[in-house]
C-alpha cells in the first residue's frame, strides 16, 4: 500500500513525463534494447536505431569521404572542448583516423572518426544536460 | 492502479516470449565474461559482485549480479540498462556503456548473455 | 508503454528524492547559500556515518574505514612527507637572487597562513590560491615560476601547510563583490556536475559512492578534502599538489582534464574549502 502510494506521488510529481516519448527517447530506448540496425516506429513514422554517425561512415570508403568525415569529427570535438566537455579518448580516436587515412585503410578511418564526432557530440550534450540538472545529486 | 499492475504483468509476459529465443553461445559467453572483467573494457567487476571463481577483488557500488532472470525477467530490459542506467536513476554512478559508446553493442550483447547466467 | 515508462521514471525520481527538494533552491545566483550548503554536507555525512566525528574528516577515508586507518596510523609514524618538509623549509629560506625571500611575499613572513588560502581577490577579480602566490612571489623577485603539480613547489607548499598545523580553515566570500560568490557557485556546479566518457561527477563516488568500494579502492568522504594537501600519495611515490589530484581525478572520469590552476580547478578549491571551514589545516598528509 505504501508503495503504491509511493508510486502515485512520483506520478503526481512528474506530469512532463506523462507526456508521449520525444523521438530522441524512442531513438535511445530502442537502441538501449536492441543495438543498431533496428526499426522503430515513432508517431507513425519508421526509424532506424543507427546513430547519424554510423549512417555518415556508411559512404563508399575514399579518401575524400574519410577526409571530409574526419573534419567534422575534428569540428565537432573543438565545439565540446569549447564547453569543457572534451572527452579523454576523442582526441586519440582522430590521429588514429589520420594515420588510418595515410595508410589508405578508408573504412577503418571512417568508422573512427565517426565514434570520436559521437564522442564530441553527447559531450557537448552532457554539458547541457549538467547546466539544467546538475544539481540533483546537492544534498540539502 | 490494478490497470497499471495488469498492464505490467502483460508486458513482462510478452517480453519473457519474445526474449530468450535462443541460447547464447558459449563464445558470446567468454566474450562477456572478457568485457566484464577486463579493465579497459566493461571494467564491471569494478562495482559488482559476481558469482564467478575468477572474479578477483570486486567492488560494491553497484547491486551484485545475483538472480538476474528474476530481477530481468526481459532480458532486453537488462540490455537497456547497462547501455544507459541513467534513464533510471538521473544520477546513478553506473557509466551509461552503450550510450557513451564506452563499449560496442556486440560488447554489450555479450556481457548481458554473460551476467544472465548468474 | 506509456505507463510503464512513467512507472520507471518515477522510481528514477524516487531515488534523486533524498538529495533534492526545492529545485533551484541555493543552486543559482540568487539563491546560493554557501553556509547552508556547508552545514546540508555535514548533515549528509552525519547521516551515512554516524560514528564519525566532524573533526576527524580531515583525515579522509581513514575517518570512516577503520581497517585502512590502522595501515595508514602505521604509516604516518614515520611519515613519508617528513624529507619532502624539510626540503621545503630549506626551499623556503633560501634567498632569491635578488637576496629576498618567500617570506617577503606573504603575511605573518608565510608562516602559520594555509587555512585563508584560497581566498577572493578582489583587484583581480579572480581566486588566489597558495600555490599561484608562491609562483607570482618568484616571478615578482625574478625567478622562473615552478611547474604545478610536484616537485619544489608540493615541498614549500607542503612546509607552508606544516607551520599552520591545526589552524581552522577560514574562507571568505566577500559579500561587497558579487563576483565571489558567483565563483564559489561554479565550484560547487563543477562538483556535482557528471562529465566525461564515463559521466561521473565528484560527487558520485566521494558522496553516493563515499567508502564504497570500486574494486579494492574506497573513495573518500568529500568533507575535509582539501585539508592534507599537498599529499603524499603512495601511488605517486612522492608529494603532489591538489590540483595534481584535480587533474587526475578529472582524467578519471575520462575527460580531457583542464590545466592546473585554471580558473575552474581554483573555483573548485574555493567551493571543497569553504566547505572544510571549521576543520583544522593538517597537511602535508600520506594517502593510498
Amino acid at each position: 500500500m505504501k508503495k503504491t502510494l509511493l508510486l502515485s506521488a512520483a506520478i503526481l510529481l512528474t506530469p512532463t513525463w506523462v507526456m508521449a516519448e520525444t523521438l530522441k527517447e524512442a531513438f535511445e530506448t530502442h537502441r538501449a534494447m536492441y543495438g543498431k540496425d533496428h526499426t522503430f516506429t515513432w508517431q507513425g513514422k519508421e526509424y532506424s536505431t543507427n546513430h547519424p554517425e554510423e549512417l555518415e561512415a556508411r559512404v563508399e570508403p575514399t579518401q575524400g569521404n574519410a577526409t571530409a568525415l574526419l573534419e567534422l569529427a575534428k569540428a565537432e570535438n573543438k565545439k565540446a572542448a569549447s564547453v569543457g566537455y572534451e572527452w579523454k579518448l576523442t582526441r586519440g580516436l582522430l590521429k588514429n583516423a589520420e594515420a588510418a587515412i595515410k595508410e589508405g585503410e578508408y573504412q577503418r578511418a571512417l568508422n573512427l572518426a565517426a565514434q570520436a564526432k559521437y564522442h564530441a557530440r553527447i559531450g557537448i550534450e552532457q554539458h547541457a544536460y549538467a547546466e539544467k540538472n546538475w544539481q540533483l545529486s546537492v544534498p540539502q | 492502479m490494478r490497470k497499471l499492475t495488469l498492464s505490467i504483468c502483460a508486458a513482462s509476459l510478452f517480453a519473457l516470449s519474445a526474449g530468450g529465443a535462443h541460447a547464447a553461445s558459449e563464445e558470446m559467453i567468454a566474450e562477456g565474461k572478457a568485457v566484464f572483467m577486463g579493465k579497459s573494457r566493461g571494467n564491471c567487476i569494478s562495482c559488482h559482485q559476481i558469482n564467478d571463481p575468477d572474479a578477483n577483488l570486486p567492488g560494491n557500488q553497484g547491486p551484485p549480479m545475483i538472480a538476474m532472470k528474476q530481477r530481468f525477467p526481459d532480458k532486453r530490459k537488462l540490455r537497456a540498462q547497462v547501455w544507459d542506467a541513467t534513464r533510471s536513476n538521473p544520477i546513478s554512478i553506473m557509466p551509461p556503456l552503450g550510450k557513451h559508446w564506452i563499449l560496442s553493442e556486440e560488447e554489450i550483447d555479450a556481457v548481458v548473455e554473460y551476467i544472465y547466467q548468474f | 508503454m506509456k505507463i510503464i515508462k512513467t512507472l520507471s521514471l518515477g522510481v528514477g525520481l524516487m531515488a534523486v528524492a533524498q538529495f533534492t527538494t526545492a529545485a533551484g533552491a541555493g543552486n543559482t545566483i540568487e539563491t546560493v547559500d554557501p553556509e547552508a550548503d556547508r552545514m546540508a554536507l555535514q548533515n549528509f555525512y552525519k547521516k551515512r556515518f554516524p560514528d564519525t566525528e566532524l573533526d576527524d574528516y580531515v583525515n579522509g577515508i581513514y575517518s570512516v574505514d577503520a581497517a585502512s586507518r590502522a595501515q595508514w596510523e602505521e604509516l604516518e609514524e614515520f611519515p613519508p612527507y617528513e624529507f619532502a618538509v624539510e626540503e621545503g623549509e630549506r626551499l623556503f629560506n633560501e634567498p632569491f637572487a635578488n637576496g629576498k625571500t618567500y617570506a617577503s611575499c606573504f603575511a605573518n613572513d608565510g608562516v602559520g597562513i594555509r587555512q585563508n588560502y584560497p581566498y577572493w581577490n578582489k583587484q583581480e577579480g579572480t581566486v588566489k590560491t597558495l600555490e599561484m602566490e608562491i609562483n607570482e612571489c618568484r616571478e615578482k623577485n625574478g625567478e622562473k615560476p615552478l611547474k604545478w603539480g610536484k616537485g619544489e613547489i608540493a615541498r614549500i607548499s607542503a612546509y607552508m601547510a606544516w607551520t599552520s598545523r591545526d589552524n581552522v580553515f577560514d574562507i571568505k566570500i566577500p559579500e561587497d563583490d558579487p563576483r565571489a560568490l558567483a565563483a564559489y557557485l561554479e565550484g560547487k556546479k563543477f562538483f556535482y556536475s557528471k562529465r566525461g566518457q564515463l559521466n561521473l561527477s565528484c560527487a558520485n563516488c566521494h558522496l553516493q559512492g563515499s567508502n564504497v568500494r570500486i574494486r579494492a579502492d574506497l573513495p573518500s568522504p568529500a568533507l575535509g578534502h582539501v585539508s592534507h594537501f599537498p599529499v603524499f600519495r603512495s601511488k605517486w611515490g612522492e608529494l603532489g599538489t591538489l590540483h595534481r589530484r584535480y587533474k587526475g581525478c578529472h582524467k578519471d572520469s575520462r575527460s580531457k582534464p583542464q590545466e592546473m590552476q585554471s580558473d575552474i580547478y581554483r573555483n573548485l578549491e574555493y567551493f571543497q574549502t569553504y566547505m572544510s571551514n571549521g576543520l583544522v589545516v593538517n597537511g602535508p598528509g600520506a594517502r593510498k
